[in-house]
């Protein structure tokens, strides 16, 4: 026996096949946020206070001071939204990680930066961006299973030259992000920064720090030229 | 006494031509046709094939290519008005250029200037024709008589060039507005000229370094190319048909680049005169310009930053702001401010209140600094997690 699918049968049918194709497609390639040509930020010129809240008297969240531990430049930090009457929210260094808050727009300075750097772990790549294009990928080192980088999106909160005897040189581009596993490591409060290779073990590509991003020399002095205080770094699975 | 010359040079240039000019000038004056270049208008630069750019060329008015889609080098350039590629509105408006560019070519002849260099002469109103192509070296002066309404029409068979640092000046309540330069083919403004006019080529427009031009650049059907140029027609923004606009000395550019800011000032009030209305005069102008990047040791040379000056007339006040902040403010020329190469893209305003009753108006200037600006991190402990 026989059985011929009738017109409207068949119709849906294909329908269906299309829909699970269409379905499959957008499975294979999940959406990848576009990448913004532009990261706006204000630099302090004076210590703030960062608060919940765009008002006097909401919870204060930290003081936020006007230079930067390490080298002592200016703090500058990326804005998440738009000001409002006198107030922009902005994203804060340290822990907890990827926290933001309020500050007075009062003795700030606005700036923009053009760049952006995205850390793919599953990769191993940094990747930089300028107005939203591709400029380099480099390839990393990445955080080991048991202190690994923490993901989430931060900051660059200072550039910093390096001795030629310190490990990590020549540069380091010390995050605003925190190690989720040390609470403290060579004296510092378990900083992750992006940095180079000197002094240091590992192939690149493998995943085997402490949670920075290790780079190679050629890597890290392109992006010391570069990039500066307040760039944002996106680390992803 | 209406003669369309008054250099002693040209006196001699030759007996018909001088009769010529007498019987013509009078009623050539009074019956021509204005020009009207209808959805143009706003339009300061308008290309048919492409508009290209080179430098920190500065448009206050409209740009536009139709039917080309070309419009290239704009990055660092400040345009001040929309931008038309190819659409409905830049289509239009090169419509009405050809028709703004046959009634030009229309108008009844005052004199002919075949062979004559413009460089030196004094005209009054009306219509001149070159019967092949015309040459500017040095000035040219364009005397309107005190009628703001005057019109100055010169039909060049084929191309029109100026030589280096050459002018157009107007006096007597001259507008840039009412002069029109039909060119059968193309025009070259080399380095350094101030020119005033609205110039209508058949084919390419080409203006070399520095050249400002208070006036348009509309070309129907070439390219129109662009360096470091200065173009300005916002004086001619508010008076579609009779503009009230008088005079004036003194284009923006081959000075120093303070001369222009309030030194004319004191000659403009001579401006009303004739007409008597009650109307207050609205002489005032500005427009920016900006040096090249200054270079800084061991540096790129867009590292440093650079100076942006208004320029114009009648300027009482100018308040810059940076990025929405004030930074200067000043009552007295050179209206100047240093810019510095700040990494990112950042928008330097100018407020300019006027001395007469011309509208306070609002520049703005956007940068940003070149990608190749190496930042130089300062030396620090190593205390990161490794």
């Amino acid at each position: 026996m026989t059985i011929a699918a009738s017109p409207g049968r068949r119709r849906g049918i294909v329908a269906l096949a299309l829909a699970l194709i269409a379905g499959a497609g957008v499975h294979a390639t999940p959406a990848r946020a576009a990448v913004p040509a532009e990261q706006a930020l204000v630099v302090l010129t004076a210590p703030h206070v960062a608060r919940a809240h765009p008002r006097a008297s909401a919870r204060v969240i930290q003081s936020v001071p006007a230079r930067a531990p390490l080298t002592r430049v200016r703090t500058t930090l990326p804005v998440v939204g738009p000001a409002r009457g006198g107030w922009v929210r902005v994203m804060l260094p340290g822990r907890p990680n990827g926290r933001t808050a309020w500050i007075r727009t009062y003795r700030t300075l606005r700036r923009s930066t053009p760049w952006q750097l995205r850390v793919d772990l599953s990769a191993r790549r940094v990747t930089a961006y300028r107005d939203g294009v591709v400029q380099r990928r480099f390839r990393a080192i990445v955080g080991a299973p048991g202190t690994p980088t923490p993901r989430g999106r931060f900051f660059v909160e200072e550039a910093v030259r390096l001795a030629a005897t310190a490990a990590g040189g020549p540069y380091a581009l010390a995050t605003s992000a925190r190690s989720t596993v040390l609470q403290e490591f060579e004296g510092g409060p378990g900083q992750i920064a992006l940095h180079g290779t000197n002094h240091l073990a590992g192939a690149l590509g493998t995943d085997v720090s402490h949670g920075c991003v290790r780079l190679s020399d050629a890597a890290i002095r392109w992006l010391a030229a570069r990039i500066g205080r307040g760039v944002p770094v996106t680390v992803t699975r | 006494m209406s003669h369309p010359f008054r250099t002693p040079v040209l006196r001699s240039v030759g007996t018909a031509l001088a009769v010529g000019c007498a019987f013509v000038a009078v009623p050539a004056a009074a019956s021509a046709a204005p020009v009207d270049l209808a959805t143009a208008k706003p339009f300061v630069v308008l290309g048919g094939s492409a508009v290209t750019n080179t430098g920190p060329s500065v448009l206050n008015g409209e740009l536009g290519v139709s039917p080309g889609t070309a419009l290239t080098g704009f990055g660092i350039a400040t345009l001040n008005g929309a931008v038309h590629n190819n659409d409905a509105v830049a289509a239009q408006a090169q419509l009405d250029l050809t028709n703004a560019y046959g009634v030009a070519a229309g108008q009844p002849l005052t004199v002919d200037l075949s062979g004559t260099d413009l460089g030196g002469l004094v005209l009054t109103p009306g219509a001149y024709r070159f019967t092949s192509s015309a040459q500017l070296t040095g000035t040219l002066t364009l005397d309107a008589q005190n009628d703001p309404a005057a019109q100055f029409v010169f039909q060049i068979g084929s191309a029109l060039t100026t030589a280096s640092v050459s002018r157009v000046s107007l006096v007597g309540a001259a507008t840039p507005c009412n002069v029109y330069w039909q060119v059968g083919t193309s025009a070259t403004l080399d380095t350094g000229t101030a020119f005033q006019g609205n110039l209508m080529a058949a084919a390419s427009i080409s203006l070399n370094n520095a050249a400002t031009v208070q006036g348009r650049l509309l070309a129907s059907s070439g390219q129109i190319s662009l360096i470091n140029n200065v173009i300005d027609a916002s004086m001619c923004a508010a008076t579609p048909t009779t503009p009230t606009d008088t005079s004036t000395t003194g284009p923006p550019s081959t000075g120093t680049g303070t001369g222009s800011g309030s030194g004319s000032g004191g000659a403009a009030p001579t401006g009303p005169g004739a007409g008597g209305t009650a109307v207050a005069p609205r002489r005032g102008t500005a427009v920016w310009t900006r040096t090249t990047p200054r270079a800084r040791s061991g540096q790129p040379a867009c590292a440093d930053g650079f100076n942006a000056t208004l320029r114009g007339r009648q300027i009482k006040r100018v308040v810059f702001r940076l990025d929405g902040r004030v930074v200067r403010g000043t009552t007295k020329s050179p209206f100047r401010l240093f810019v510095r190469g700040l990494p990112g893209r950042h928008k330097v305003t100018a407020r300019v209140t006027f001395k007469d009753a011309t509208p306070a108006r609002t520049l703005s200037l956007n940068y940003r600094a070149c990608a190749s600006v190496a930042l130089r991190p300062t030396y620090g402990p190593s205390q990161f997690t490794g």
